[in-house]
């Protein structure tokens, strides 16, 4: 077996069947299976409550502007994300440094105020086992942090420890931290459906 | 996420940020008018409106190739066949409770 067939080539330019590098590739893939991953969810979500007697009117029971207060921190992220790629691509690390943790303090900070609801409905005697919609709630809720979570660590390493990365290979590493944005926006564009369907429906 | 660093670009990445803003201020607006099922039709497009203008821009599915197109197409057409295929159970399922006695 040769080398080639061995091993999945990393690679800087667009392949020509493709058109576009490996990496990128793989992460629409994933991104594939995430939007798979939520939409079950989200089917489940539409098939309880359209099969259910009653439900909860949801904005009532929800803190609807803490709720578009995250939204905004979370969209505010993405656009320090593409500040932060946009300096990496200049070769100012500085900026880069500064715009990713911007990036991931927002993120801290979208926690802080989920974590923030989440107390007041526990306060409150709501529980996952209260209802159907509140279980469905803290589940999307709680698999979406989990996601904020896995791209606050993901961030953090190309942000601090993972930039030697880019004393080995600059192209390498931008196309990382690229795939990285690719996926933080992803995240935000879950919440997006999060937010109009668990708050405001 | 091929982003140059003019500024055209970056002024057009604002107007985006704040166009979603403010439609997601649209949307409450439109929840604390209760408007039920109208509320729905009304509140989901617009969320997908949303959802479709980041994508469109921020991950820049505009430049994107030809493959990431015919992914996310057949990842959709999957997504909808799988929310539909229970549709008809749903449609004949029992209504109210009293309903769950006439079988």
């Amino acid at each position: 077996m040769s080398q080639e067939t061995e091993f999945i080539p990393y690679i800087v330019e667009p392949r020509e069947d493709t058109g576009l590098y490996n990496a990128k590739l793989g992460i629409w893939l994933f991104l594939a299976s995430e939007i798979m991953l939520f939409g079950s969810l989200f089917s489940a979500y539409i098939l309880l409550r359209v099969g259910s007697f009653t439900w909860p009117v949801q904005s009532d029971i929800q803190n609807v502007p803490i709720g578009a207060i995250n939204s905004v921190v979370l969209l505010s992220s993405s656009i320090f994300f593409i500040r932060a790629y946009v300096a990496l691509k200049a070769d100012d690390i500085v900026k880069y440094k500064k715009f990713m943790y911007l990036v991931i303090g927002f993120a801290f900070l979208f926690l802080i105020l989920k974590g923030f609801e989440y107390y007041q409905h526990f306060s409150h005697g709501e529980f996952p086992k209260t209802s159907v919609f509140l279980a469905l709630y803290f589940l999307m809720t709680g698999l979406h942090a989990l996601h904020i979570i896995g791209g606050i660590l993901v961030n953090s390493y190309y942000a601090g420890p993972g930039l030697y990365l880019r004393e080995k290979n600059k192209q390498w590493f931008i196309n990382r931290v690229e795939v990285a944005g690719l996926y933080w926006h992803f995240v935000d564009l879950v919440w997006i459906f999060l937010f109009s369907t668990l708050y405001l429906l | 996420m091929e982003h140059n660093s003019n500024t055209s670009e970056f002024k057009r990445d604002l107007l985006i940020y704040f166009g979603i803003i403010a439609l997601t201020g649209m949307i409450v607006g439109i929840s604390h008018l209760k408007l039920k099922t109208l509320g729905i039709f009304l509140i989901v497009p617009i969320a997908c409106a949303e959802a479709g203008v980041l994508a469109y821009y921020f991950m820049h599915l505009m430049t994107k190739k030809r493959t990431v197109h015919l992914l996310l197409l057949l990842t959709l057409i999957t997504f909808i066949t799988l929310l539909f295929w229970p549709a008809w159970d749903v449609a004949y399922s029992p209504r109210t409770p009293s309903e769950f006695t006439t079988f």
